[in-house]
């Protein structure tokens, strides 16, 4: 089961507009993030510790962020889970590696739902969080892909939306 | 007439309301050469920066002895996301007419002059990949909100570059 899709956010109090929902949404996969964080770094030593304690800060000042625009709305933050599932056993350093490359990936397509929305601010706090994820996939990865956050279907249905007026 | 498409060029994923409300003021508006969108003028500017960077990668690639080493596997993998981000780009646009202010032919790819030593060329590459992320990156709020993902993400994806290009020895 996914880590981010099991997050206690899904209840999400206070708010039922788009930017409210999008934001828990990036709340939820910011505090799977963390948690997953936490085993990555558990199974790594050296530098690869280093860089997943600082991704790990990384999101807990992302997620205090979240919470943030989510109290300018008068929403409550949800609150992170007890535990999550994790998408795979985590036991080598080559699996907690991999774990990071997951979670910044959901983290990054939490955050293009951020950009869809009409509002600029929080457009523009979407975007530059998909580079800050995309950046740290690519870094555990060690290669790059050409559309960060967006899968082959999305780029599909996107395609298909095309209009001659 | 609104649903001539020889009147202008058109954001294809992009929000079809906004669209006709703008077809039906050129309908208003016979006569007079037809203003080319700002979503029109941005995914335009876009596929230009696009395909200068592919025209880039491939002037370097094309060097003689490039070798075809860890680096000049970096640099071709490079080039493919490049392509993949043209063809979305160009995927969202619907050229109209020529005759359209919003429609001319775009310009043809245009390589950097690059350096001839390879650690500065890819240097100069870098410092065109971080240039065309953050120009992206600053159109997000101007977009429709398909358009704004796509350049969210292509935006990303060239900072990421940056990261390959250190690696591929960027000076």
């Amino acid at each position: 089961m996914a880590a981010g899709s099991q997050a206690a956010g899904s209840q999400a109090a206070g708010g039922g507009t788009a930017e409210v929902r999008a934001l828990q949404a990036a709340l939820a996969a910011e505090q799977a993030a963390i948690y997953g964080y936490g085993v990555v770094g558990a199974h790594l030593a050296g530098n690869a510790l280093a860089a997943a304690t600082t991704d790990w800060t990384a999101h807990q000042e992302a997620a205090d962020r979240l919470r943030a625009e989510l109290q300018d709305r008068g929403a409550s933050p949800a609150p992170a889970a007890v535990a999550y599932a994790l998408p795979h056993r985590v036991s080598t350093a080559r699996q907690a590696v991999a774990l990071a490359e997951l979670l910044e990936e959901r983290v990054t397509s939490a955050y293009l739902g951020l950009v869809a929305l009409p509002g600029p601010q929080v457009r523009m706090l979407g975007a530059r969080q998909v580079r800050a994820a995309a950046l740290r996939a690519a870094a555990w990865r060690g290669t790059t892909v050409a559309f960060p956050g967006l899968t082959t279907a999305a780029l599909a249905r996107a395609a298909a939306r095309r209009q001659i007026p | 007439m609104a649903s001539d498409p020889t009147r202008r060029a058109v954001v294809a994923a992009a929000a079809a309301l906004p669209l006709l409300i703008a077809g039906c003021k050129g309908t208003q508006a016979l006569g007079t050469p037809p203003v080319p969108a700002p979503d029109v003028a941005r995914l335009r500017a876009a596929i230009r920066a696009e395909q200068d960077l592919v025209a880039s990668y491939q002037a370097l690639l094309g060097r003689p002895g490039a070798g075809r080493g860890a680096e000049y596997a970096i640099l071709t993998a490079v080039l493919t996301e490049h392509q993949d981000h043209l063809h979305q780009l160009r995927d969202r646009l619907i050229p109209g007419s020529p005759r359209a202010a919003g429609s001319a032919p775009l310009p043809r790819p245009r390589a950097a002059a690059l350096p001839g030593d390879p650690r500065q060329a890819l240097g100069e590459l870098l410092r065109a990949e971080r240039a065309a992320s953050d120009r992206l990156l600053s159109q997000v709020p101007e977009v429709p909100s398909a358009l704004a993902q796509l350049f969210a993400s292509i935006s990303a994806s060239e900072a990421t570059h940056v990261l390959a290009l250190h690696a591929a020895g960027a000076a």
